[in-house]
């Protein structure tokens, strides 16, 4: 893959905040079209790599491109290629959603007729028509976070930066906006997002970074981090095991004519245990399968749940 | 660097003052036509004519110069301020715009607020007193150099300030004594001679007396260093302030 067919490309990039070193040299490869989940518990460093990305944090070296371009030399470019939806809700007091996301179109260059003409598609996009009129202060949490997300659009980037786009929002909304996240991605537009909501990153990104303590600890599709780094359980209801019995290259365990067996890949080697098993003089009662899920491998890498 | 994002910023700056008008435009006539019927109508009569104006026309180009000031710099350093604590200019930051862009942006915006507040003043002074101007184009010139310098501050302060409270102590603590020590309602010629030395190390000073000499063609010192001072402040506050924007300093961590 050359280096122009990705959307993002962070190399060894470091943030020192005085004595405090929220990025330790991280890499990211992010390709165009992909829909991207970087997750980390509070202070790994997702925000701070967005802000980098972005323009809202200085880096303190390495590099961070958009497109191809650096976003400190060629900034003009990479911040055109980007819209940000950032975590914490601002907003403007003096203007009307209407005018806020008009002027925010004017900022990225767009001349008013077109940048009307974008506001009002964004407006009816996010459901916000009937709010156009009100000023920021009028808005639910859920509304504010839609006008978030509409300044993101309204330029109509290439690449979107979403920083925990659904924080606070009710369930209806947050599926409304998983909804148009996965359109606009189907319509080839980048996603970066970050999320305290594993179940939303399983369900949106097609690939996933862990980030913690300013390192990426690991990196895959959900489906691939969770077949090399979960572990899931077989567990068998069985009868006239022994304790002298060894079920070999195995992590198991026994208790109460239950035994618990580790595995990565379940429905692979379930056939093969339940073999060993009968093999053994033992016979099953019942099995049952438990996953591990996205949630687990970030405990187990981070130490911690993503809320944490 | 007149691009469309630019231009969009400069109109927002405007549009903000013009809609909040009762705060930004109403209040510092009412101050200066306060000024001038009470100074002018209660002093005037008892001091007579100083360097053959009336007392009432002399300090109508000091309330000109006080109102350019405090104008343009409430301005820029409020917008600043404001849009730091809602956090909504990472809006901006985020946008293509360079440092340049968006510190000027800012300093314009404050520029046209002081100079509308200051063309105000003086036609307020034309209506209660008749007062004209002798030099347009010095006098509006001025009146930029001074705007766009203090707007050019408030752009300074703002990014520094971390309370309303550090703003507002610039107009009271600097501004408004400088305002007042530095001849809006008296000519420096009546001061003791240690009192007029000190009051020309007033900045203020200089400016007020180069807007006396645009309008009404009266000057306690030389006119072209009042331009000239006029102007270095405008230089290097405007230096300041795009180093502010374009370092991202206190914007970016």
């Amino acid at each position: 893959m050359t280096q122009l067919e990705y959307a993002i490309r962070i190399r060894a990039l470091t943030k020192n905040y005085d004595d405090f070193q929220a990025l330790k040299g991280i890499d990211l490869k992010i390709p165009e079209g992909s829909f991207f989940g970087l997750l980390g518990p509070n202070g790994a460093g997702k925000t701070t790599t967005i802000g980098i990305l972005t323009g809202l944090v200085r880096l303190t070296s390495g590099e961070a491109k958009i497109l191809g371009k650096d976003v400190v030399r060629d900034f003009r470019f990479t911040r055109k290629s980007v819209g940000l939806s950032p975590q914490e809700l601002n907003f403007d007091p003096f203007f009307t959603i209407r005018d806020l996301l008009t002027l925010q179109a004017g900022y990225y260059g767009l001349d008013r007729p077109l940048a009307r003409q974008r506001t009002t598609q964004v407006l009816e996009l996010l459901g916000l028509t009937a709010k156009a009129d009100a000023k920021m202060r009028e808005l639910s949490g859920g509304m504010k976070r839609r006008v978030q997300i509409a300044k993101a659009l309204i330029h109509d980037p290439p690449i979107l930066i979403l920083d925990e786009p659904t924080a606070g929002v009710d369930i209806e909304l947050r599926h409304m906006l998983w909804h148009h996240l996965k359109e606009m991605n189907r319509a080839g537009k980048t996603i970066l997002l970050t999320t305290h909501y594993i179940e939303e990153a399983e369900k949106l990104c097609s690939d996933i970074a862990i980030i913690d303590k300013g390192r990426i600890i690991a990196e895959g599709s959900p489906g691939g981090l969770i077949n090399s780094l979960g572990k899931s359980m077989i567990k068998l209801k069985v009868r006239n095991w022994k304790p002298s019995f060894v079920l070999k290259n195995r992590e198991y365990n026994y208790s109460d004519d239950e035994l618990t067996i580790r595995t990565n890949n379940s429905v692979k080697d379930m056939p093969e245990i339940i073999s060993n098993v009968i093999a053994r003089g033992a016979s099953v009662e019942e099995a049952r399968v438990f996953n591990s899920s996205l949630e687990d491998v970030f405990i187990q890498l981070t130490g911690k749940s993503i809320d944490a | 660097m007149l691009n469309r994002g630019f231009l969009t910023l400069i109109r927002r700056e405007i549009w903000r003052f013009l809609a909040l008008y009762r705060q930004t435009i109403i209040p510092s006539l009412i101050s200066s036509g306060l000024y001038i019927m009470v100074f002018g109508q209660s002093l005037g009569s008892r001091i007579g004519t100083i360097k053959e104006a009336s007392y009432i026309q002399f300090i109508i180009p000091g309330l000109v110069m006080m109102s350019v000031i405090n104008n343009s710099y409430q301005n820029s350093s409020s917008s600043i301020i404001q849009a730091k604590f809602l956090r909504f200019i990472e809006d901006l930051l985020i946008t293509p715009l360079s440092g340049l862009e968006i510190s000027f942006g800012y300093i314009i915006g404050g520029t046209v607020r002081g100079m509308i507040n200051g063309m105000l003043v003086i036609f307020i002074g034309w209506l209660l007193t008749g007062f004209t101007v002798g030099n347009i184009s010095l006098t509006l010139f001025i009146m930029l150099l001074v705007s766009w310098a203090f707007s050019a501050l408030g752009v300074i302060v703002g990014v520094f300030a971390k309370t309303w409270d550090h703003i507002a102590m610039f107009t009271n603590f600097i501004f408004m004594p400088l305002t007042f020590l530095g001849g809006v309602f008296y000519s420096i010629d009546m001061l003791p001679p240690f009192w007029r030395a000190l009051s020309q190390g007033n900045p203020l000073y200089w400016m007020i007396n180069g807007m006396r000499y645009a309008t009404l063609g009266i000057f306690d010192t030389s006119p072209f260093l009042s331009v000239m001072i006029s102007a270095g402040f405008t230089l290097a506050f405007s230096s300041v302030s795009i180093f502010i924007f374009t370092k991202g300093y206190r914007l970016k961590p």
